[in-house]
């Protein structure tokens, strides 16, 4: 009886701890969690944490020092460039590990492995979209270059010098919150990094919508709702900077009936709004130093830990400071000892969609013939079940991303395969490598031609007083109207044509203008020899344009004060006519206080403004009022762009029927929302937007929320709810090379450390750091130093 | 009351040492009830001196991280499983550990009791 009841405490021990060392659901394994040594505590990083350490690695050519500075940025001083990347690669492991891992991870549609099925329709959607091909053959492009080849080799290597030092006790929390492991870094991920990018930037599939609205609408409508240009624009280019002569001619249009898909679809799934991004370049005739004035804050989603960690890198011909992304090598925007540079979305379309008429279950019709599919098979393994396996049939058009057995946007079942630029082989990991040594305006446009996909916006100024922009990427010369909707995938007529030789792509050199600025908006006037559509916006660049059409004497101040503009173009120009509407007679007494707010407004969307809250809200009202009779259950993505309501009302176009009705109607509707947020004490406008910068995974006590930021996607300062400036940069190009910048986040990604969101308060309030840029000539004292000896040395 | 004390203290003081080269779980689970065996404490103390020494073991192992942490990352952890500060959180902690501490401490007496000849 004695051993019997001997059992007891001895079985209870053990039950406990093996549920303690079992994940259930979506917990992770409390025990070991919560273990004082190896669990959550080790996270757990000392405030005074001395970072200095002497480190000796394997695969390191010779020394590196790294020096860091009070804000935990690192300058690496390497000794030959094979260093220079193995140190970064060591760095954004040490600090960022887990966010490159699920990042990458993610872009290549192996999420189900780590977070079991609810990810299966994300990563079947990575993998249909033919992610995974698209980084392979990018792969192969940044292979063949010995220079970018070297950068991966020697950057993958550092981080798996850096994995490999890893246990459980030292795994970032993450990783025991969701019980999986880091794994082997390859050059493949920091491919499949670039292209997630590219997706985020260049990845929108309106054509399909804009198919279906084609079709609904008749011609002169949809022609006055959905022009192919706005009237009325700031391009990017100014219209002298224009080279009108093309080496290549149009292509012939083909007929209507030969062109194009019909298709029809009722409930479309709304997707992301856009992101944005703004960046200008002052020539030294606008500026008070008589310098350039280069700055750029691109509009990402706003996450922690952070998109970008910031460091200078250093070694023989290189001397470059910037933010990178964790995940790939180099520093993506920033400035040398010579030059300054930055990127916004160019935005204009390089995803075209195609209607495939199956033969068989395994051909298509093609060019009056059948073809057979290539067929792709992607295994997903799902953790806790069995792997799960999509084939994947690629045409001459490339995958087909939608078909019965995985539907399309607004339920769409017919097959659809899509040319995607993110497929075809590019090396953008050698255009950095090029940029970051760049000293003059040639080796800048040597090097950023190229940057193939996402194209960008590429904004330039140097110490020689240069200020240039080239809306870079590669483009296809179609014809008219091609890929504006979804094609017909049967005839030959409708496939991409030649690429455009990228140095005929849009630019501007020291325009006459004195300044260039871009923030999504159309690329160049009709006279730009080559045909192109896109997905644009207008409202920041018509602000930048209007502000910077009238500043001399520029100060770096004044550049921080336009970055953080939070003037609304939309509500300058929309509320007196929604106003003049609102007769005294038809106003209750509950809607006459609202309006009352409204009486002085300065059309900024500042933190505090409560009248921006009612323009907001009653805007928003408005917006869908004036278009729900004409387009039902559409969601207000597809509706008519903001800036083309903005035109017709101003127009008094008749599309917009009853604009007072509207007006009336959509106030009455707005004072319930509004009255909800007086009760809530979230009238202001920044407790109404509730701007947030999440952890990754979107747990809250890893989260900031409420952020006291103004602005809205239409103004300067972008800062939405969950999207923003994700890098505030200022650079003066004078003798010395004078630079701010400021990012939404901090450079350790342990939720557990003092650097997790460092740079958080100053981002909200609009400040910036004097960025501490090492020269041969200055060099501040480090708070820490890393000394990295190779092994066996 | 002594020996309950003596015997916790012991537990802090090796699980201290050894915890720089085995888990808190094992510690946990091992210590309580190997010195339970090797100290022939009877099983009404023993749960009492394995929880007690395991419990102030993790507190100690867990404030020398906590303090110099400024609590950041416990307040992080305290929201995660809905505790209203980092203080509940570390209570809820150690009182997890002191519970299989103290089970290891029985279980150890258990066995004690059960294996030995009456003398």
């Amino acid at each position: 009886m004695r051993k019997v009841i001997a059992i007891l405490p001895i079985l209870f021990t053990s039950l406990l701890v093996y549920f303690l060392g079992k994940p259930m659901g979506s917990l992770p394994a409390l025990g070991k969690l919560l273990d004082p040594v190896t669990g959550c505590w080790a996270s757990a990083e000392s405030v005074n944490k001395d970072f200095n350490n002497k480190l000796k690695l394997d695969g390191l050519k010779a020394g590196v020092t790294v020096s860091f500075d009070d804000r935990l940025v690192p300058h690496i001083k390497a000794g030959n460039d094979y260093d220079l990347y193995y140190t970064q690669g060591y760095l954004h492991a040490y600090f960022r590990l887990w966010q490159m891992d699920l990042q990458t991870r993610a872009a290549g549609g192996r999420v189900s492995e780590v977070l079991g099925d609810k990810a299966l329709k994300f990563d079947r959607t990575q993998r249909r979209k033919g992610m995974v091909y698209g980084a392979e053959q990018s792969l192969k492009a940044m292979e063949a270059d010995p220079r970018s080849k070297q950068m991966l080799d020697a950057y993958t290597a550092g981080i798996n010098a850096y994995i490999n030092t890893l246990d459980y006790k030292t795994y970032p929390l993450e990783y025991k919150l969701a019980s999986f492991e880091p794994e082997p870094w390859t050059n493949l991920k920091s491919a499949l990094l670039l292209k997630y990018m590219a997706d985020d930037l260049t990845g929108y599939t309106e054509d399909i919508a804009l198919t279906v609205l084609r079709d609904m609408l008749s011609p002169e409508e949809f022609a006055a709702l959905y022009p192919e240009r706005l009237n009325g624009v700031n391009p990017v280019i100014p219209h002298d900077s224009i080279k009108q002569t093309a080496s290549l001619s149009a292509p012939a249009i083909p007929a209507d009936s030969i062109a194009w898909a019909h298709l029809t679809a009722t409930d479309f799934e709304v997707e992301e709004e856009g992101k944005g991004s703004n960046n200008w370049v002052l020539g030294g005739s606008r500026t008070k130093s008589g310098k350039p004035i280069l700055c750029n804050d691109p509009h990402l989603g706003l996450n922690l830990p952070s998109l970008w960690y910031e460091v200078q890198m250093t070694a023989p011909g290189v001397n470059v400071y910037g933010v990178s992304l964790p995940g790939s090598p180099g520093v993506i925007i920033g400035f040398n000892d010579n030059i300054s540079w930055g990127f916004t979305n160019n935005y204009r379309d390089v995803k075209d969609f195609y209607a495939i008429q199956p033969a068989s279950a395994n051909s298509y019709k093609f060019a009056g013939k059948e073809l057979q599919y290539t067929n792709r098979i992607e295994k997903i393994s799902i953790k806790g079940k069995p792997d799960y396996f999509d084939t994947v049939k690629y045409t001459v058009h490339g995958p087909v991303m939608y078909e019965e057995t995985f539907h399309g946007p607004g339920g769409l079942k017919k097959p659809i395969a899509v040319t995607w630029m993110a497929h075809r082989p590019s090396n953008e990991v050698l255009a950095l490598y090029m940029l970051n040594r760049s000293a003059d305006y040639t080796e800048y446009t040597n090097a950023i031609h190229n940057f193939l996909c996402p194209a960008q916006n590429m904004i330039y100024a140097d110490r020689h007083g240069d200020i240039a922009l080239w809306g870079q990427g590669q483009f296809i010369n179609k014809w008219r109207g091609q890929g504006r909707y979804v094609m017909n995938g049967a005839d030959s007529a409708t496939l991409w044509g030649q690429n455009i030789p990228v140095a005929e792509n849009p630019h501007a050199h020291n325009p006459a203008q004195g300044y260039i600025a871009s923030a999504n908006q159309t690329v160049t006037d009709t006279t730009y020899p080559y045909w192109y559509n896109g997905y644009f916006y207008e409202f920041r660049a018509w602000r930048i344009n209007e502000v910077l059409r009238n500043t001399k004497n520029a100060t770096v101040e004044d550049m921080f004060a336009l970055q953080n503009d939070v003037y609304s173009v939309l509500a300058a120009n929309v509320l007196p006519v929604m106003l003049t509407h609102i007769t005294p007679n038809v106003v209750t007494d509950r809607e006459r206080n609202y309006l009352d707010l409204l009486g002085n407004w300065d059309y900024k969307l500042t933190a505090e403004s409560k009248a921006a809250t009612v323009f907001q809200v009653w805007w928003a009202n408005f917006y869908a009022t004036l278009w729900a009779k004409r387009f039902g259950k559409i969601p207000d993505q597809l509706k008519p762009s903001p800036e083309r309501t903005m035109q017709l009302l101003k127009e008094e176009s008749p599309y917009l029927g009853n604009v007072k009705d509207a007006a009336i109607a959509s106030l009455r509707n707005s004072i319930d929302s509004l009255e909800r947020l007086k009760k809530a004490d979230k009238l202001e406008w920044y407790k109404a937007k509730n701007t947030s910068v999440k952890h990754l995974t979107k747990l809250a006590p890893f989260s900031y929320t409420d952020l006291k930021i103004g602005g809205w996607g239409n103004t300067v300062n972008a800062a939405k709810t969950d999207h923003g400036p994700s890098w505030r940069m200022v650079v003066q190009l004078g003798d010395e090379v004078e630079a701010y910048g400021v990012y939404p986040g901090g450079q350790s990604g342990n939720v557990g450390s003092k650097y997790y969101a460092t740079f958080l308060d100053k981002w909200v309030k609009g400040e910036y750091y004097k960025l501490s840029f090492y020269t041969a000539t200055t060099k501040p004292a480090a708070t820490y130093t890393w000394t990295i000896n190779p092994k066996n040395k | 009351m002594k020996q309950t004390f003596i015997v916790s203290l012991i537990i802090i003081g090796l699980g201290a040492i050894f915890s720089l080269f085995m888990t808190g779980m094992w510690l946990a689970i091992v210590l309580p009830s190997t010195m339970m065996i090797a100290m022939q404490i009877p099983g009404k103390r023993a749960f009492g001196a394995g929880f007690l020494g395991v419990a102030f073991l993790w507190l100690v192992l867990i404030l020398i991280k906590d303090i110099p942490n400024h609590h950041i990352l416990s307040s992080r952890m305290a929201g995660l499983l809905g505790l209203p500060n980092s203080a509940m959180f570390i209570l809820v902690n150690v009182l997890l550990g002191g519970l299989i501490g103290g089970l290891s401490g029985w279980s150890g007496a258990v066995l004690n009791k059960a294996f030995r000849k009456p003398s």
